[in-house]
């Protein structure tokens, strides 16, 4: 066992702090949570425009007028209608920080960049009219949602790497002392911000050549779709599943590293569910595969559907130390956090263990998405609900307020408590035999000892 | 005064921990502060701390965050994984003052 801790530690440590501690990645994930408190603020009010009580419409209409629901839906508009506005910011920043350039300069220089890469019109079809028509001077909300959002973190990418590198080069306009240094920091983003303006701006106008309309199409058709289908599809979320309970089982946080890649997909696809149901909350949903899939359904007190393994620690252990860590790692478990349970068991190196530890989130995976396919229970909304949202609770309101998304979470620990099950009572038995022997003076535990199946 | 900085990757499962400590710090007549963030907050925070710990989880960013340590001249130290599973508070501290004795502080 040494010796392949050894050889992991030697191998596996570094291609993993490579991949968390790549920059671009990084200003990438660190970027997007910028916006998440934003989304969450947003999903409350999603909540309660569309609470699932029959009757619920009309009484809100009787109250505040017919159009209650757009008024309530405004900061819908401000929150997840602009994500791809606030990643284009976050991931400059985040990006120029690493740099230790000026991260608000490089924000705001990718955010004229991002707009820069936007068309200024929006298809419009006028009441009574056939035909759309096309309306200059307008911002497309489209775009600036999820839609928008590879363009975003490209072109936030694009336009930090050519701002700090102008910056190092010091090509850069210096105001002499004297002049405050705010007002000499605007004037050093000067020649760098020009730079990458005009680069977008060639870019723009060479696209318009050809039969791509923008930028936006081009990425939409190289990048975002074919992401899309692979971080949605049934094969590719049971490898980056695979690789997440894998990384945890060598005790690396595997959702922050495969998360690293995996987010700007799954967020995209929960938004678009989002938009679906805002539009229409009977309609059918798109994606089965989002963020809150992995949140709610697989990371069910943590990751490992452990909560599974703790509630058998309470309810079956019958050595010491398992039923005081299923004690202790109960409130945790609770609030989707695993670490006491995969560090305190171990789960980690754990030979016993870390079977059912991968195990259960893949049976979990085929389970959840096969019911949510097949219409035996509904689909993510595009809420988002943090996922330290306790379990029941965050399944009922990731779905809209079905009760059909509790049940399938309760499903899925019950199921991976079988699974676990027999390996945790020979770990439990093995825990046990070590305390008898090390203290062979009678024991209260020998006396509790009467759950035997 | 040692004021004690835990990171993790979002600075929960440390929260946990820190208030198991502060409790038994209190009991060992330690005082100064003991506190959670995420390690993307780190360089808001190390300034103000003695020593740092880090969750094992994130042992794959303990190279990055020891050089991090020498800059400023303050221990980084990832915590043991069974301690940190069981919520040890008693042996962490135990072990970080060991070190910043050591030190000399």
């Amino acid at each position: 066992m040494n010796k392949l801790q050894n050889f992991l530690d030697v191998k596996l440590m570094p291609i993993a702090g490579r991949i968390s501690e790549q920059r671009h990645l990084q200003a990438i994930r660190d970027g997007i949570i910028l916006a998440l408190p934003l989304l969450i603020i947003g999903s409350f009010f999603l909540i309660i425009g569309f609470l699932p009580i029959n009757g619920y419409n009309d009484f809100m209409a009787g109250i505040f007028g017919p159009s209650w629901l757009d008024k309530l839906l405004y900061p819908v508009g401000a929150t997840f209608d602009l994500l791809a506005l606030f990643v284009s910011f976050g991931v400059a920043y985040r990006l120029a920080e690493k740099y230790k350039v000026d991260p608000v300069s490089a924000g705001v220089i990718s955010v004229s960049a991002f707009m820069l890469a936007t068309p200024f019109h929006v298809s419009f079809t006028p009441e009574g009219a056939g035909k759309a028509v096309e309306v200059g001077g307008a911002i497309p909300q489209a775009l600036m949602g999820s839609q928008g959002m590879f363009v975003a973190i490209i072109l936030a990418i694009l336009s930090t790497e050519i701002f700090r590198k102008i910056i190092q080069k010091n090509v850069v306009i210096k105001m002499p002392d004297g002049v405050p240094p705010a007002v000499a920091r605007s004037f050093t983003a000067l020649v760098p911000a020009l730079a990458v303006i005009i680069t977008v701006w060639v870019l723009r106008l060479l696209i318009e050549l050809t039969p791509f309309e923008s930028i936006h199409a081009i990425v939409k058709d190289l990048l975002a779709t074919p992401l899309s289908y692979l971080g949605g599809s049934l094969w590719g979320t049971l490898i980056a599943v695979f690789l997440m309970m894998l990384l945890w089982s060598m005790g690396l946080h595997g959702d922050a590293i495969v998360g690293s890649v995996m987010a700007p997909i799954w967020l995209q696809l929960m938004d678009e569910n989002r938009k679906v149901f805002q539009a229409n909350p009977n309609a059918e949903l798109p994606h089965v595969v989002t963020q809150q899939f992995i949140d709610l359904w697989l990371n069910i007190g943590g990751t490992g559907v452990t909560l599974a393994l703790v509630l058998l620690m309470l309810i079956r252990a019958r050595s010491k130390q398992m039923k005081q860590l299923g004690k202790l790692a109960f409130g945790a478990s609770l609030f989707n956090i695993s670490e006491p349970v995969v560090f305190g068991t171990p789960i980690v190196m754990n030979p016993t263990l870390l079977i059912p530890f991968i195990l259960a989130p893949l049976v979990s995976v085929v389970i959840t998405y096969f019911a949510m396919d097949w219409g035996w229970v509904a689909k993510p909304n595009g809420v988002l609900v943090p996922w330290t949202s306790p379990v029941l609770v965050s399944g009922y309101l990731a779905t809209g307020g079905k009760i059909s998304g509790m049940v399938l979470q309760a499903v899925n620990v019950v199921v991976a408590m079988l699974i676990y099950y027999p390996f945790f009572r020979a770990w439990d038995k093995k825990k046990m035999e070590e305390e008898l022997s090390s203290e062979k003076t009678a024991e209260p535990a020998v006396k509790t000892n009467t759950l035997d199946i | 005064m040692r004021n004690i900085l835990l990171v993790c990757a979002a600075g929960m499962s440390t929260s946990l921990l820190v208030q198991k400590m502060e409790k038994e710090a209190a009991s060992m007549g330690h005082e100064g502060k003991i506190w959670a963030v995420s390690v993307d907050e780190i360089n808001a925070h190390i300034d103000s701390a003695d020593i740092v710990l880090v969750g094992p989880q994130i042992r794959y960013k303990l190279p990055k965050l020891k050089e991090l340590g020498n800059e400023k001249g303050i221990p980084v130290e990832m915590i043991n994984p069974s301690d940190y599973g069981m919520m040890n508070a008693r042996n962490i501290l135990e072990a970080s003052f060991k070190i910043l004795d050591g030190k000399g502080a």
